[in-house]
C-alpha cells in the first residue's frame, strides 16, 4: 500500500521536457495529497487495529494496566467455557439466515406490485419507504410499545379478534426474534427502492418477446425478471448479510426497553439479550465483554473470530458483485 | 461545542500533573498498595488548606441527586477554595468506562458492592489504607457488614456510602380488604396470601397481583431472596457452591411452583404493563401490587410520589424450615472510592472522608435518601429521622441473619450467570435443577478464572 | 444514471390497456392499500400514545382521553432534548463535512487515475466498508482513550477527516459514470487534477455527492452504537438517538412522554426527506443498481 509506487499511467508513456517534468512532478504531488488522508485512514483505522486486535486476543487487558500475555487462554475460554457465545452466534445466524431473506423477499414482492402499478407508483413508493426513514432507535422503542402484551395496541386488537391471552412478543424468548423480523420488514423501504429501480430497468422488450412465445406471468418472473435482477439481488443480499452480522442496535434497544429494568440496579448483563439471551447477538456479547466487563483481551478474541467468519462470508459473496471489482477504474 | 478541546486538554494536563506529582512525592513513603495501580505514594500529613476542583461521579438522579448536591454544598462551604463538579446518573458500567478510559473521575459512588472485587483487583479504585492510617480514621465506626463488603482480600479500596437492605412492603388497605391481619412470615404464607389477594379481569388477565414471584421483576433477584434460606454463593476459594447449597434448590422449587400456579405468561403480561420501577407508576405505589420486596429507599419514593398510600413494612418471610432466620434480609449498599486516574487524590480523599465518615453528613444523606446509615454513630444519632416503616430496615441492618453478596473478580458476574439460568428455568419449571446448577457452578468458576488471570 | 432519471419521472408509455383487466387492477390495489395501512399504522399509534396521559398508557386503549399535548412540552423539560438535537446535528454535520473534504479527492483519484497500488487500496476500502466495525473496536477504543478523547463524540467525528470507506466507494461509483472525455478536455485546457475535479467532476456529480452526504448525515444522526461506546458516561455529549434509548430507563418515566420524544425524533428526518426526496431515491437506487 506504499504510496511511493504511485505513477500516473499516462505520465510514463513519453519522455518529457524539463517543463513538462516539473508539471508532472507537481501533478504527482497533488495526487499524493488527494489520496493521502484516505490511505492514512486505512492504516490507522483498519490495518493497525486488525493487527492490534490479534495481539490483544492473546492477552489479558483491562486498560488500567498493561496487557499481559496469556497465550491461547482467551480462545480456550471462547470455545470451551463461555456460556453465552454459542447462543450469541446462533442468534446472529438467525438474523443472517432467516431475517435477511424474508426481508428481501418481502421487499421484492412489494417492488413487483409497484412496478405493475406504474402510473401511481410515486405515492405508494413514498408511503412504503417512509418507515425506513425512522431512526432505528425510535422504531424499536415504538415497536416494543406497540407490541407490549399488557398495554400495546397490537394485543388489544388481537383481543378484539378473540385472541386471549395475546402473545408476549418482545417478552417471549421464542417470539422476540420474530418480533424484530416484523420490524425489519416494516423498514424494508430502501431495499424496495433498489428493487423497484432494477425492475423498471428490465427492458420491456424482453417481456413482450416472452409474451409472444406464450409465457405466462410466472414464467416471465422466472425467465425474464430474475435473471435480469441477479446483480441487484446479490448486492442487496451481500449488504443485508453484512448488516445482519453486526446486528446490534435493534436487538440491544429492544432488550433494554422490553425488560423495563433499564440500568438502575439490574446491571447491563442481565438486560443484554432479554428475554433469556434470545436477542443476545454476537456483537452485543463482544460489547458486553469488552466495554462493560472491560475484558478487552477476551473481547479481542471474539473480534478475531468475527473477522474470520465475516471474511468467509465476504469471500464467497464478494466475487459475485461487479461493483466491488477494481477493474472498473478508468484512466 | 467548546468542550472538545477542553476534554483533550484535560487529558494531557492530567498526565502532566500526575507525572509532576509522582516526582515531587517520590522521596516520601512508598506503599506497595495496588498491584496494578502503580506506586501509591502520599504526603506524610494531610494538607492543611485545600483548593482546586474535584469531580464526584454518582448514579443518583432527580430528587436523590438533589440530596447528594446538598451534602456537596456543605463540603464546599467547609473548604471555600474547593469546587466539586458533580456527574449524576452514572451507573456502574459508565463509571468503569470512565475510570478505565482515564476520564476525569476523582470520587466515584456506585450502587453495588459487587464491583468492589473487580475495581480493587483491577486497580480502578485506589487503596485507601495509607490515607486512613495517616488521618487516623476510625474504621470501627463502620457497621460490620458494610465494613466487610468494602474490602477485597484485605485491601480497603472503597468506603461504604450508606447501605441498603431489603424487606417486604405490603398495602394495608388491600390486605385488610382480603381479611389478612398481619404480614406473612413464611414463604408459604406469602404465597397463600398472594393468591388470595390476586384478582383478574374478565379476559383472564391479572388486575391486581398479590405478590409477583417472577425472577427479574423489579427487585426480584437471587441475592435478595438468599436470606430466606441462608443460601451461600462462593466458598473461601471463590468457587461457586450454588449447586451444593440446599437453600437455593429450596428457593427455586418454591418460586417456580408459585409462578406456575398463576401462569408464567399472565405474570409476564402483568410485568410488561406495570409501570417502571423507579417511576411514579411503580405497581406497588399504584396499588396494583399488594406486596412487594423492595429496598428502604422506597419509603422516600412513596413519601414523594404516593403520599396517600397506606402501607407497612416487615422483614421478608423466610422458608418454612428456616423460621429462625426471620428478621434478616439482604444488605448491600453504595460504595465510594478514589479513581486510579484522579489528578488530585488529596482533594478526592477529603471529599470521600467527609461524605462517608462525617456523622452529620451521613445522617443528612440518610434522612434525604432514606437509606440506612453505615456508621454506628449515625445510627445512634438523635438527628436520624426514623418512622415505623423505615424502622424495619434499621432493624434488618442490625440483624445477625442478614446476608450480603461476596466480592469477586467478576463483580456481580456470578449472580448474573445464576439468574440467567433461573429466569429461564422459571418459564416451565421442568428439567433437573441439580444438573442446571452444576452447569452454573462450572460457568461461574470458568469466568472467575478468566477474569483473575 | 438512466435509472434514476426514469424513476424521478415515471412516465414510460404504457402499452397494455389496463381496462382489459379490471379485476387484476382491483386486486392489486386492495393489496396496496392494505399494506399502506399496515405501514402507516405504527406511526399513527405512536402519535396517539404521545398525546395520552401517563395513566392511560398503562391501560390498553387506542384513543387518547383526554388529549394531553403537554407531553410534548414535558419532553423538553424532562430531558435536555435541545442539547441532544444539537449534539446530533454537530455529529452529523461535522462528520459529513470532514467526509466530503477527505473522500471526494480520494474517490476521484481511484476513479480516474491508474497507478500501482490502486487495486490494493480499493480492495482495502471495500473490506473496511464491509467488515463489522466491532472487529476493530477494541484497539480503536484503546487509541482514543489514550488520547483522552473518550467521553465525547470526537472519536466518531474525527476519523472522517481521514476518509470514510463507504463514502469513497459510493463517490467513486458516481464519478465513474461521468464520461472521461469531459475530464480529458479539461486537462487539455490546462487544468491540473484539482482543476479537473473542481471544474468538471464535482459540478457533474452533484447529485451523487449530495446522496453520499445524505447517507453520511443520516448514518451519524441515527448512530446508536458509536455514542453508546464513546459517550455513554458523558450526558453532555449524548445525541438524540442515544438519549432516546436511555430515556425510559434512567428517567423512570412514562410511555406517553417516551412516544412524544419518539415523534420528535422522527419528524425532522421526515421533513428533510421531503425536501431532498429526489436525491434520496437516486442515491439509494444508484448504490444498489450500479452493483
Amino acid at each position: 500500500m506504499t504510496a511511493a509506487t504511485l505513477t500516473p499511467g499516462r505520465a510514463t508513456t513519453s519522455v518529457a521536457r524539463p517543463g513538462q517534468r516539473r508539471a508532472r512532478r507537481r501533478r504527482l504531488i497533488v495526487i499524493y495529497a488527494m489520496l493521502a488522508p484516505a490511505v492514512l485512514g486505512l492504516g490507522v483505522f483498519f490495518v493497525y487495529p486488525l493487527i492490534a486486535s490479534l495481539y490483544y486476543s492473546f492477552t489479558s487487558y483491562n486498560l488500567l494496566s498493561d496487557p499481559v500475555w496469556v497465550g491461547l487462554r482467551n480462545y480456550q475460554y471462547l470455545f470451551t467455557e463461555d456460556p453465552n457465545v454459542a447462543t450469541a452466534a446462533l442468534n446472529t445466524l438467525w438474523f443472517v439466515v432467516i431475517m435477511v431473506p424474508i426481508k428481501l423477499a418481502f421487499a421484492f414482492a412489494v417492488a413487483g406490485l409497484l412496478a405493475r402499478a406504474r402510473r401511481s407508483n410515486g405515492i405508494w413508493r413514498t408511503l412504503y419507504y417512509l418507515p425506513a426513514l425512522v431512526p432505528p432507535v425510535a422504531s424499536v422503542v415504538a415497536f416494543v410499545f406497540l407490541f407490549n402484551p399488557g398495554t400495546g395496541p397490537v394485543n388489544l386488537i388481537l383481543g378484539w379478534l378473540g385472541v386471549h391471552p395475546g402473545p408476549l412478543w418482545f417478552n417471549d424468548p421464542n417470539l422476540a426474534k420474530p418480533s424484530l423480523l416484523i420490524l425489519a420488514v416494516w423498514v424494508m423501504g430502501d431495499v424496495m427502492i433498489i428493487f423497484l429501480a432494477g425492475l423498471l430497468d428490465v427492458p420491456r422488450e424482453l417481456y413482450e418477446a416472452s409474451s409472444l412465445d406464450g409465457a405466462n406471468g410466472f414464467h416471465k418472473i422466472i425467465y425474464v425478471t430474475l435473471p435480469a435482477m441477479v446483480p441487484v439481488l446479490v448486492f442487496s443480499l451481500v449488504t443485508g448479510v453484512i448488516a445482519a452480522l453486526q446486528y446490534f442496535t435493534e436487538a440491544s434497544v429492544a432488550s433494554a426497553t422490553a425488560s423495563g429494568e433499564a440500568t438502575v440496579g439490574g446491571g447491563g448483563a442481565l438486560v443484554a439479550g432479554y428475554p433469556d439471551q434470545s436477542l443476545l447477538t454476537y456483537t452485543q456479547w463482544l460489547y458486553e465483554r469488552g466495554f462493560e466487563d472491560f475484558q478487552l483481551g477476551y473481547a479481542s478474541a471474539l473480534a478475531v473470530l468475527l473477522f474470520i467468519v465475516a471474511s468467509i462470508f465476504l469471500f464467497f459473496l464478494l466475487r459475485k458483485v461487479r461493483a466491488f471489482m477494481p477493474e472498473e477504474a478508468t484512466a | 461545542m467548546k468542550s472538545n478541546s477542553h476534554v483533550g486538554r484535560l487529558g494531557r494536563l492530567r498526565r502532566q500533573l500526575f507525572g509532576a506529582a509522582a516526582l515531587a512525592t517520590a522521596a516520601t513513603i512508598a506503599l506497595s498498595g495496588c498491584s496494578t495501580g502503580g506506586n501509591t505514594t502520599i504526603d506524610k500529613t494531610a494538607p492543611t488548606k485545600l483548593s482546586g476542583t474535584v469531580s464526584l461521579w454518582h448514579f443518583f438522579t432527580d430528587r436523590e441527586a438533589k440530596v447528594i448536591q446538598s451534602v456537596v454544598n456543605n463540603f464546599e462551604k467547609l473548604h471555600p477554595g474547593v469546587h466539586v463538579i458533580v456527574h449524576s446518573g452514572q451507573d456502574d458500567t459508565k463509571l468503569q468506562q470512565a475510570i478505565s478510559a482515564g476520564n476525569n473521575v476523582d470520587v466515584g459512588i456506585s450502587y453495588s458492592t459487587d464491583i468492589v472485587g473487580a475495581f480493587c483487583s483491577s486497580g480502578a479504585f485506589r487503596d485507601l489504607t495509607p490515607y486512613i492510617k495517616r488521618d487516623h480514621v476510625n474504621v470501627s465506626d463502620l457497621t460490620p457488614v458494610t465494613k466487610s463488603y468494602t474490602e477485597y482480600k484485605g485491601k480497603r479500596c472503597a468506603m461504604p456510602a450508606l447501605s441498603d437492605d431489603y424487606a417486604l412492603y405490603y398495602n394495608t388497605n388491600l390486605l385488610t380488604a382480603a381479611g389478612i391481619t398481619s404480614p406473612p412470615k413464611t414463604l408459604s404464607e406469602l404465597e397463600s396470601d398472594a393468591l388470595k389477594l390476586t384478582t383478574y379481569n374478565p379476559d383472564g388477565s391479572i388486575k391486581t397481583l398479590g405478590f409477583d414471584p417472577v425472577m427479574g421483576f423489579y427487585e426480584n433477584a437471587a441475592a435478595h431472596y438468599a436470606p430466606a434460606t441462608g443460601a451461600q454463593w462462593l466458598n473461601s476459594k471463590d468457587k461457586s457452591v450454588i449447586s451444593s447449597d440446599p437453600g437455593w434448590t429450596e428457593l427455586i422449587k418454591w418460586q417456580t411452583a408459585f409462578v406456575q400456579k398463576i401462569g408464567y405468561a399472565k405474570l409476564k403480561a402483568f410485568d410488561a404493563a406495570a409501570g417502571q420501577e423507579f417511576s411514579a407508576a411503580n405497581a406497588f405505589q399504584k396499588g396494583k401490587l399488594a406486596m412487594n420486596m423492595d429496598g428502604e429507599w422506597r419509603t422516600a419514593f412513596i413519601a414523594d410520589q404516593a403520599p396517600k398510600l397506606q402501607y407497612g413494612t416487615a422483614p421478608f418471610p423466610t422458608a418454612d424450615d428456616h423460621t429462625d432466620l426471620y428478621g434478616g434480609g439482604y444488605i448491600t449498599g453504595n460504595i465510594a472510592g478514589i479513581a486510579k486516574g484522579s489528578k488530585n487524590p488529596e482533594l478526592a480523599w477529603a471529599l470521600l472522608k467527609y461524605t462517608t465518615t462525617n456523622t452529620a453528613a451521613v445522617v443528612k444523606m440518610a434522612n434525604g435518601l432514606k437509606n440506612v446509615p453505615h456508621l454506628t454513630s449515625a445510627l445512634q444519632s438523635s438527628s436520624l429521622e426514623v418512622d415505623s416503616q423505615y424502622k424495619t430496615f434499621i432493624d434488618v441492618a442490625g440483624n445477625a441473619n442478614s446476608l450480603t453478596t461476596p466480592a469477586s473478580p467478576v463483580g456481580a458476574g456470578y449472580q448474573t450467570t445464576f439468574e440467567q439460568w433461573w429466569e429461564k428455568y422459571q418459564e416451565t419449571g421442568t428439567g433437573s435443577i441439580a444438573a442446571g446448577l452444576k452447569t452454573v457452578d462450572q460457568q461461574i468458576d470458568a469466568s472467575e478464572a478468566l477474569a483473575a488471570q | 444514471m438512466s435509472t434514476a432519471i426514469r424513476l424521478a419521472q415515471p412516465t414510460a408509455p404504457r402499452r397494455r390497456r389496463r381496462a382489459a383487466r379490471p379485476l387484476n387492477w382491483i386486486a392489486e390495489h386492495i393489496v396496496l392499500v392494505t399494506l399502506a395501512v399496515l405501514f402507516i399504522a405504527p406511526v399513527i399509534f405512536v402519535f396517539l400514545t404521545s398525546v395520552m396521559t401517563n395513566d392511560q398508557t398503562l391501560t390498553p386503549s387506542l384513543w387518547p382521553q383526554p388529549w394531553t399535548w403537554s407531553n410534548y412540552l414535558d419532553a423538553f423539560r424532562t430531558v435536555p432534548l435541545l442539547q441532544w438535537f444539537g449534539n446530533s446535528a454537530f455529529y452529523a454535520v461535522s462528520s459529513t463535512v470532514l467526509m466530503l473534504l477527505s473522500s471526494i479527492p480520494a474517490a476521484y483519484v481511484l476513479a480516474r487515475i491508474r497507478f500501482r497500488g490502486a487495486t490494493l487500496i480499493f480492495v482495502a476500502i471495500i473490506v473496511t466498508m464491509l467488515l463489522p466495525p466491532q472487529v476493530t473496536a477494541v484497539p480503536v477504543y484503546v487509541m482514543w482513550s489514550k488520547l483522552g478523547l473518550t467521553g465525547s463524540l470526537l472519536p466518531l467525528i474525527l476519523p472522517n477527516a481521514l476518509g470514510d470507506a463507504f463514502s469513497i466507494f459510493l463517490l467513486r461509483q458516481f464519478f465513474l459514470t461521468i464520461p472521461k472525455e469531459y475530464s480529458d478536455a479539461a486537462r487539455i485546457d490546462g487544468n491540473g487534477e484539482l482543476g479537473v475535479l473542481w471544474r468538471v467532476i464535482i459540478p457533474m456529480a452533484k447529485p451523487g455527492i449530495a446522496a453520499t452526504a445524505i447517507f453520511m448525515f443520516f448514518s451519524s444522526w441515527n448512530d446508536y452504537y458509536g455514542p453508546l461506546l464513546y459517550t455513554s458516561e458523558n450526558p453532555q455529549w449524548w445525541p438524540v438517538a442515544y438519549g432516546l434509548a436511555t430515556f425510559r430507563g434512567t428517567h423512570g418515566t412514562n410511555w406517553g412522554l417516551t412516544m412524544a420524544i419518539t415523534m420528535l425524533v422522527i419528524v425532522p428526518v421526515v421533513i428533510i426527506f421531503f425536501f431532498a426526496q429526489r436525491v434520496f431515491v437516486e442515491g439509494i437506487t444508484l448504490t444498489g443498481v450500479k452493483g
